[in-house]
């Protein structure tokens, strides 16, 4: 219980440091930047106003959201570790567990802030354009908040591992990758090669495949999802995301802070 | 209170390069109640120790141990405060907020917090910048709320890792000061530094390494008395001019009998005392 205290009190704080470095400035920016290209993109469309508010909503949403994950996350732990504002921490009874989990939930809660802020703004845009309630709409909202913050554990774990740059770079790839690789998988030029369809196979299973959890498309051609691929889904994210989580937490145990 | 016990750290950041040995066989005690400083020049390996201590790194071979502070590494902790060399805090949040967070992590009330705030901040005069943004802060004020977070839960324990370094010689008498006061209030005070006048000063005990191994533990007193030198120094007044005068204790009734017949007035007779600094300079070349 004690150090469930502990977790929340680095999340509270790490919410507020990164609040206060006006990464919320960036978010209004770029959200009054998702106003003015909506309203610019709908009068060189005709019929269908909302479809392109809500494209470009989830759009940015989905780019915001990774993009702070991303630069953000990168220096979620090792720049503690290089500023040595760790030794601050775990000087104290906290567990490094603790330490670790408290930074990972407190950038969450800034991903969650953002996404929550611009999905109020492409909501209100769609409704006020005429677009209707789907159920969708809230669950692609979720995978949303679910990929960032994979791409999150996936960004803190290569930080641990390699350098900043690299790490950055190896994100970006393996973002990009998860989710082209159903797409890939799907190709007649793979199907006809047993060992690329294998190597595929296997990225699939050991690296984050995104595209399992991505309704953004669906969301956009107005299609219909059954309830097993959202739990489906759910539940591989979640798995996933666990995975990363033990392996962030296992090398942060063993890792010499110098 | 702390010791350390065979305790070795190699590093090694090449598979092709040769490891490097930083501290090497190290054994040494913190007794209770004591100021104990730790010295050694730059590279000598007192950083690696200490990080050792506070489990950041971990020893290749050896122990440390803490007694008296708990049995748990929580229930340890909780009574160590520490300082890391050249600290860095969050830049974004004041002062204040920093101590608070500090604070909670150890267990205390936000009203337990502010109370230890009103009595260390105006002592450590860092009070007039707590709601001011730590980026705003210059080196001396970094260390001061540094210390400030140290002290704060009242720990039995400080471990304070070149604490006066980047302080300037007003802000070093009065965290000099501060560490003599911790220490009249029962609190044991392990610093490393390589500014050994600071800790001739206040240390009772001292502990001084070279390229990773013990040269020497022991109380200050001692090791000066160790090497006093059989020389006397006279100081005194002949012909309205002052003169000191440095003569072998067997020669010193001589030399005394000799000035006093050519009516020189005396001012002080004293051995010959070698500074700390210049013992540790002697074995450290």
């Amino acid at each position: 219980m004690k150090e469930l205290k502990k977790v929340q009190t680095v999340a509270s704080y790490t919410f507020q440091e990164v609040l206060k470095s006006k990464v919320l400035y960036n978010i209004m920016f770029l959200g009054l930047g998702l106003l003015i290209v909506t309203y610019v993109a709908q009068q060189f469309t005709y019929g269908a106003p909302s479809r392109i508010a809500l494209d470009f909503g989830v759009g940015a949403l989905s780019l915001s959201s990774v993009g702070i994950a991303i630069f953000m996350g990168v220096g979620l732990l090792s720049k503690e570790i290089e500023n040595r504002t760790v030794y601050m921490i775990v000087s104290r009874p906290v567990k490094r567990s603790s330490f670790v989990l408290g930074r990972i939930l407190g950038l969450n809660l800034i991903l969650v802030l953002n996404i929550l802020i611009l999905s109020l703004l492409t909501l209100t845009v769609y409704f006020l354009t005429g677009g209707a309630v789907q159920p969708l709409i809230f669950w692609t909202i979720l995978f949303i908040v679910i990929e960032a913050s994979m791409v999150l554990l996936v960004v803190s774990l290569l930080s641990l591992l390699t350098s900043a740059t690299l790490s950055v770079i190896l994100s970006l790839v393996i973002f990009f990758a998860g989710h082209a690789i159903k797409e890939a998988q799907m190709t007649t030029f793979t199907q006809n090669r047993p060992v690329l369809e294998w190597i595929l196979d296997f990225y699939h299973v050991a690296l984050p495949a995104f595209g399992k959890i991505n309704t953004r498309d669906l969301l956009l051609y107005n299609q219909t999802v059954d309830g097993q691929f959202l739990m489906s889904a759910l539940g591989y994210s979640f798995t996933y995301s666990a995975f990363l989580v033990a392996l962030i937490l296992i090398i942060f145990e063993k890792k010499n802070l110098d | 209170m702390l010791e350390f016990n065979s305790v070795t750290k190699v590093f090694k950041s090449d598979f092709f390069k040769k490891p490097v040995v930083a501290v090497n066989d190290l054994s040494f005690k913190v007794d209770a109640g004591s100021i104990v400083g730790f010295l050694g020049a730059n590279g000598a390996g007192k950083t690696t120790s200490l990080k050792m201590a506070m489990d950041f790194t971990r020893a290749t071979s050896g122990e440390v141990h803490f007694e008296g502070l708990g049995q748990t590494k929580n229930e340890i902790f909780k009574n160590i405060g520490f300082l890391p060399e050249r600290p860095y805090f969050y830049p974004h949040l004041s002062g204040r907020a920093f101590c608070h967070y500090m604070g909670k992590l150890v267990d205390m009330k936000k009203v337990d917090i502010e109370k230890q705030i009103s009595y260390w901040a105006p002592k450590l005069r860092i009070d007039f910048a707590l709601d001011r943004e730590i980026k705003t802060y210059s080196k001396g004020m970094l260390q001061r709320i540094g210390f400030l977070t140290a002290l704060l839960h009242d720990p039995k324990l400080i471990i304070l890792d070149e604490p006066l370094s980047g302080v300037d010689p007003i802000g070093r008498k009065e965290l000099k000061d501060i560490i003599v006061e911790i220490n009249k209030l029962g609190k044991t005070v392990f610093f490393s530094s390589h500014i050994v006048s600071d800790v001739e000063e206040i240390c009772d005990k001292v502990i001084f390494l070279k390229d990773g191994k013990l040269v020497y533990q022991g109380r200050v007193d001692d090791i000066i008395n160790k090497n006093l030198k059989p020389v006397t120094r006279i100081r005194y007044t002949l012909n309205n001019e002052t003169l000191v005068s440095k003569v072998e204790n067997d020669n010193k009734t001589a030399k005394l009998k000799e000035l006093i017949e050519s009516n020189a007035d005396i001012i002080s007779i004293e051995q010959d005392k070698p500074t700390l600094e210049n013992i540790f300079y002697n074995v450290g070349s």
